[in-house]
């Protein structure tokens, strides 16, 4: 059925790509144009020049997308500085940004939260960048604008518009691993109302690269989005946006020999945007969002009878009304008020949770003159499950002249414990030990004590009595721009992470089965801290060099004190006698990588409108457990070793409207399935795009 | 490397001190002895699944350093990942051998060598109200779980088991490895305990 949508929408675009005779939109191929004009809206929710915003912030265009050849979201961020893609449990991968893991980033599409957490983890790879028209990063907490989950960094998605008259754009790319990726794009837009369209499918046969198990290690699947915009002015005063987004996958489920089955995931969303410009000083907007995720599961064993099935299904809803008021150009303010409500079924869960917020955020901004901008922003959090929360933020930005700018922010950052941490009741069929969620327990365990499942009760159970608390940080960033010369630029930013009530589980019973019933726990402490530099340098008009580089020191508080203390010891060999280890021997929090290392070398050959570039990323050694016992990652145990995935992408244009690219991801062909299992090893591609 | 260096000059310096201690009191046999017991097998049944743990334990005696079937001289015993002592009370655990000595234990967490005297204020015995002597769990005791993907139970180096008998002498024990032949590659080889111990014969002497 979408198979034949798809297929006619083709021919549909195709048709009119031969009888249009719209005119297309003269772009400006100049940097330095583009350069001043590059705007960001996620760091202040407002559209603002990225030069002058006081936070450490990355922007990639769609033309940097299109330069790498990327097809979904996870492919381009593991690019940029700083940032890490981490494969996870059930072969997704989640986003590690300045040494903070996946969980404590905000991943946003037009400004509203993506869901669907199944595993703690949200899969990138679910994101296509087709309709991608820029990515916004903000590093550091910004809870005083975001709320819930915005404590490592956000990462906002803001997706096409409708251009001026009738147009479109259909693109392929076909790749190893029988990969295919198929979009097409129709735009409209003439006086008051604008269209937008977009679909695209994307499909892969799988790869092995262990070949000694039963499964593979990425199983066949095909996924469709489906994106529908509208813009209409009512008049210049009044606007109203729709949009609607659709995305649907299934994968193969292999569990092992004899059992396998199917997975599938459903997400919808719609987001409505009302503007409202009161005057030249004034305006407002109303949005309403609501969204679903709903992913299944099962296993079939040989025979065709079901062995297990599993699901999750999350719905998320949330109006929000705020106001911007600019009463002159040195001072701005906006303020918010929203509502939240959120709930989860899914299976080995204790009953439907549900979470309700409201929350209200104002944030003030001073200008003056492009040479000092201060950022002052608070909000407010009320949620019926968990403490309330208050985050504030404070930024700065001073441009000494056109070469050196300093800028500074201090802000806080909260993520609520989530749906499984509160409301788990999952007891492992094969061991047999139990996992309760933290407000789950004072009514689970005494029935489990009822069954004589229990034989002793570590943490009476009033401990549980208290709400488990939000974890929460204050980030500090401190950065220079540097513009020593037109031709080069650099960036430096030193940051620190400081977070308190980690979430950790700990054993709570022990069961007469001898195993242990878990529960959920405020622990631990830990910071991140390092550098992050960019640069950028432009040989001439057709050859730019960027690099970008993250030094990270992510360490958990307590284990300092322990190797501070003495209390930690190691082996050489399994015999041989146990030694104390000093402070510098603690390696920190595992999976992450001290140093960081990318470059880009881009290169436009004028004669034959052809753009090429080769990109490297580095990544130095990590660990991945402990292999020595000790319950930390020291200098004595095994670390992966450190390597680099090289890329290379060329793109020709011919009369205008093509485009046909090839390229090579990872051409030195790097893969550890054991250790790195999101690195799937030499991918070959070719691709077309056919604007209309 | 340099660590390893100097521990080995501790070991030195440390079996020369008992040495010549022994030569001082003109003893012909040494009343201490320093022993490895390998691959003690451990073994368990049920505790998958919904089915309680159950399975005797493997005993252990200190004083002839070998596996033990009576039901009266031993010190300390295995299954699995727990362990047990000849003293205290039933834990309630399915199959657990009749407590009927003066057992007890506690973790010390420094080196087995520089373990050199017992506190004895620190032993406690097992009981159904505070728990194992030696508790079990990932990094309560003298092992950390590393979950998955590797699912291996580590000896946590620098954790020194402090055993009183059931007769009052005194041993301590450290654990090299959970896994047959030191070999953890393969999950099969779980429950073979390999483990160096000293044991003070003399009865009521709390130095090592």
């Amino acid at each position: 059925m979408c198979c034949l949508r798809l297929s006619l929408l083709i021919l549909f675009c195709g048709t009119q790509w031969l009888f249009s005779q719209a005119p297309t939109e003269v772009v400006l191929d100049s940097t330095e144009v583009e350069n001043l004009n590059e705007v960001i809206i996620s760091a202040t929710r407002t559209k603002r020049q990225l030069s002058s915003v006081p936070l450490p912030t990355q922007l990639i265009s769609a033309k940097a997308i299109a330069a790498a050849n990327s097809i979904r979201l996870n492919d381009i961020l593991e690019e940029q500085t700083g940032l890490l893609m981490v494969p996870d449990y059930g072969g997704v991968e989640g986003l590690q940004m300045q040494g903070l893991d996946n969980q404590y980033n905000l991943i946003l599409i037009d400004g509203v939260p993506l869901i669907g957490r199944s595993a703690g983890t949200l899969d990138l790879s679910r994101v296509t960048v087709g309709n991608i028209k820029q990515i916004e990063i903000v590093k550091g907490p910004s809870s005083s604008l975001y709320g819930n989950e915005a404590l490592a960094g956000v990462v906002n998605i803001l997706t096409q518009t409708p251009k001026t008259g009738f147009g479109g754009c259909f693109y392929y790319r076909g790749g190893s691993f029988s990969s295919n990726d198929l979009s097409t794009e129709l735009s409209y837009k003439k006086d008051k109302l604008g269209l937008h369209a977009f679909v695209n499918r994307f499909s892969n046969e799988g790869y092995d690269l262990v070949d000694s198990d039963d499964v593979n290690t990425v199983e066949p699947f095909h996924n469709y989005t489906f994106n529908t915009k509208i813009n209409y002015e009512f008049s210049e005063k009044v606007k109203l946006f729709v949009s609607g987004r659709l995305y649907h996958q299934v994968q193969d489920n292999v569990a092992s020999a004899s059992y396998d089955g199917e997975s599938q995931i459903d997400e919808w969303n719609f987001h409505s945007k009302l503007e409202l410009k009161f005057n030249e000083s004034w305006d407002s907007q109303l949005e309403f969002y609501a969204t679903t995720y709903k992913a299944e599961e099962f296993l079939n064993d040989t025979a065709g009878n079901l062995f297990s099935y599993s699901d999750f299904k999350q719905r998320f809803l949330r109006p929000e009304f705020r106001t911007v008021l600019k009463p002159n150009a040195q001072n701005s303010f906006i303020a918010g008020v929203g509502m939240q409500f959120e709930s989860l079924q899914r299976t080995d869960f204790f009953g439907y949770p549900k979470f309700n917020s409201s929350y209200l955020y104002s944030q003030y901004e001073y200008t003056k003159n492009d040479e000092f901008n201060l950022i002052l922003g608070l909000r407010f959090d009320r949620h019926n499950e968990y403490t309330s929360q208050l985050s504030p933020k404070a930024a700065a930005r001073y441009k000494f002249n056109d070469k050196l700018a300093v800028k500074g922010s201090v802000s806080y950052g909260f993520k609520t414990p989530d749906f499984r941490q509160l409301y788990f009741d999952f007891t492992n069929a094969t061991v047999g030990y139990t996992v309760l969620g933290y407000n789950a327990v004072t009514t689970l365990i005494p029935e489990l004590e009822a069954n004589g499942d229990i034989a002793s009760l570590f943490v009476p159970l009033s401990v549980f009595e208290d709400n488990l608390k939000p974890e929460c940080s204050i980030g500090y960033n401190f950065g220079i721009d540097l513009g020593i010369d037109p031709k080069l630029k650099i960036n430096l930013n030193l940051f620190r992470n400081e977070i308190s009530n980690l979430i950790d589980t700990r054993v709570i019973a022990r069961k007469t089965n001898g195993q242990n019933v878990f529960s959920y726990y405020n622990v631990n402490e830990i910071y991140t801290q390092g550098l992050e530099f960019n640069a950028s340098l432009k040989f001439n008009k057709n050859t730019v060099l960027t690099t970008g580089y993250q030094l990270l020191y992510a360490k958990d508080k307590k284990a300092v004190q322990a190797f501070k203390n003495g209390e930690v010891f190691a082996r050489l060999t399994p015999t041989s006698p146990a030694f104390v280890l000093s402070k510098k021997d603690y390696f920190g929090l595992l999976n992450r990588s001290r140093h960081m290392l990318n470059f880009k070398l881009s290169y436009h050959m004028q004669k034959w409108n052809l753009d090429s570039n080769i990109r490297a990323t580095y990544r130095s050694e990590f660990g991945l457990y402990d292999n020595n016992g000790n319950g930390y990652l020291d200098a004595y145990d095994n670390f992966v070793s450190g390597y680099s995935i090289l890329d290379f992408a060329i793109n020709k244009t011919i009369f205008e409207h093509y485009k046909l690219g090839f390229g090579m991801d990872n051409f030195l062909d790097f893969n550890d399935p054991q250790n790195i299992s999101n690195i799937a090893g030499r991918i070959v591609y070719g691709n077309v795009t056919i604007n209309f | 490397m340099k660590s390893s260096y100097q521990y080995k000059i501790l070991i030195f310096l440390f079996v020369f001190a008992f040495t010549s201690c022994n030569d001082d009191d003109g003893t012909p046999l040494p009343a201490e002895q320093y022993l490895q017991i390998t691959n003690l097998h451990a073994p368990m049944t049920g505790g998958q699944g919904q089915e309680p743990s159950s399975g005797s334990y493997t005993k252990f005696d200190f004083a002839t350093a070998s596996v033990t079937t009576s039901e009266t001289d031993w010190d300390i015993a295995f299954r699995a990942t727990t362990i047990i002592v000849n003293g205290g009370s039933s834990t309630g655990d399915a199959d657990e051998p009749e407590r009927n000595g003066n057992a007890a234990a506690y973790i010390k967490s420094l080196p087995f060598s520089e373990v050199t005297s017992v506190v004895v204020s620190d032993f406690t015995q097992d009981s159904l109200e505070e728990g194992l002597a030696i508790p079990t769990g990932s990094g309560n005791g003298w092992y950390t779980y590393t979950g998955p993907p590797e699912h291996l139970i580590l000896p946590i180096p620098g954790k020194t088991l402090v055993i009183r008998t059931r007769d009052f002498k005194y041993a301590k024990v450290e654990i090299l490895s959970y896994y047959r032949d030191l070999d953890d590659s393969v999950a099969g080889n779980a429950r073979y305990y390999t483990f160096n111990y000293l044991y003070n014969a003399n009865e009521n002497e709390t130095t090592f």
